[in-house]
């Protein structure tokens, strides 16, 4: 119904643009039941997707949970995929990033957390930081963020790293919600800016 | 929700920092906006590039245990009425597609009078089958209870089907004339949820159909012709 029209997106300046997506292929092929085609899935998509939901969930034994559970939706919804929702990459860090958002806000440990996180109200630094895995996209991101006024960061990094809503970052900065929803806009139009991601 | 209120909250909702009722909404809106939906298709690929940044390793057992789940792991048909573009859009989609199914379901439910659905909740087949519908649903949420209580319960609540599934293992026996019974609680207090039979090797498989939102299941023993509130001590409930 609302398929692009070709040429509606530019393609953006990485592998894992759209059409000529590389893991496009295997995903299709996986969605016919290709389980070979999985694996090699598995190998390219597994870290990303364990690194985003580590730093949601933190914890290491719910988050090797929430990976998996996200992985096996990869796989249930895999005859589903069209390239014209936009790159593998993108789609599957959607789908992990959301499953990890709905086991912290599911849990009472949620409170707990944004209890003690408003304590202590600047950000922890990453726990996982030995695990990250040096990339190209690891110095770029780094050097995009670094382009974010304090506050856009601050508001990004806690709603997308932290889980929290605009509303508890609002109450965990004492900041109106108007603001926070502000900065958090901002900074994800300046961070896709800086990153070349077109639209 | 107006206009202005919804493009703004494009960037929330990409980054999941938006409330259920505001993602619901948003959901509705940005499939056909043409504003907000390259909006969310941008803010999702600078967000893999994000989550690339902080990639991590898993442990290697978990690649075989992905592979070991998915070679028993129905994938969904690619047959669709009309090409879906968006994932927001596809579980839209899925949603109504879903409860015109449950509506026939319930229909056929009735038609087919209590021994049927006794049947369907009981029996080993029905059981299965059952929980598997519940458990696929994409809001599914998997509490486990925890207590004083000898053994383990889970409960799998999904909103949109109004289904619970109750899992027990483990258990101690009830005693004799006695059972496991579930209680939802609310700020009205417990309301009976149903005695949970064991098999007699202290498992319990149920599914249950509830009302409203619970938020809070407690789990005692009581006499099996059953008590209007409970009388035993609470066995299991959510975790703290």
């Amino acid at each position: 119904m609302f398929r692009s029209a070709p040429g509606e997106r530019a393609p953006i300046d990485d592998a894992a643009g759209h059409a000529d997506d590389p893991l496009g292929d295997l995903l299709t092929r996986a969605g016919r039941g290709d389980q070979a085609a999985f694996v090699e899935l598995y190998d390219t998509l597994a870290p990303l997707l364990h690194g985003i939901v580590l730093r949601v969930v933190r914890d290491p034994a719910q988050s090797e949970e929430v990976t998996q559970e996200a992985l096996v939706e990869l796989w249930r919804l895999a005859p589903r995929y069209e390239t014209s929702r936009g790159s593998v990459r993108s789609w599957a860090t959607t789908l992990a990033h959301r499953r990890a958002i709905d086991r912290v806000r599911s849990e009472q440990a949620a409170r707990d957390r944004t209890a003690r996180e408003a304590q202590r109200r600047d950000l922890p630094p990453h726990d996982v930081a030995e695990q990250v895995v040096a990339t190209l996209d690891a110095t770029r991101v780094r050097k995009a963020l670094e382009r974010l006024t304090d506050m856009q960061r601050q508001a990004v990094e806690l709603a997308y790293f932290g889980g929290h809503s605009y509303r508890q970052v609002a109450q965990l900065l004492n900041v109106p919600e108007g603001t926070i929803k502000n900065r958090i806009r901002d900074g994800m139009i300046r961070l896709r800016d800086e990153l070349g991601v077109a639209t | 929700m107006n206009g202005i209120d919804v493009h703004q909250l494009a960037a929330a909702y990409a980054l999941d920092a938006v409330d259920e009722r505001e993602r619901a909404e948003f959901e509705a809106h940005y499939p056909t906006c043409p504003v907000c939906r390259p909006e969310i298709a941008g803010f999702r690929e600078t967000l893999s590039h994000l989550a690339a940044a902080s990639a991590a390793t898993p442990p290697p057992s978990l690649k075989a245990e992905v592979m070991a789940e998915i070679s028993t792991t129905r994938q969904l048909s690619p047959l669709l009425p009309e090409p879906v573009t968006d994932l927001a859009e596809f579980r839209q989609r899925r949603q109504r597609v879903l409860q015109l199914v449950t509506l026939a379901a319930a229909l056929i439910l009735i038609a087919a009078g209590a021994f049927v659905v006794g049947r369907q909740s009981r029996g080993t087949n029905g059981y299965a089958a059952t929980a598997a519908a519940v458990f696929s649903r994409d809001d599914t949420r998997v509490v486990d209870l925890l207590g004083s209580g000898t053994g383990s319960f889970k409960v799998a609540w999904s909103p949109s089907s109004a289904q619970i599934v109750v899992i027990g293992n483990g258990l101690a026996d009830p005693g004799s004339g006695k059972a496991y019974e579930l209680w939802q609680i609310d700020n009205a207090g417990p309301h009976a949820m149903g005695l949970l039979d064991s098999a007699g090797n202290g498992q319990v498989r149920r599914v249950l159909t509830v009302d409203g939102a619970p938020s809070e299941w407690a789990i005692t023993v009581e006499p099996k012709g059953g008590v209007d509130a409970p009388t035993g001590e609470v066995l299991f409930t959510n975790p703290a």
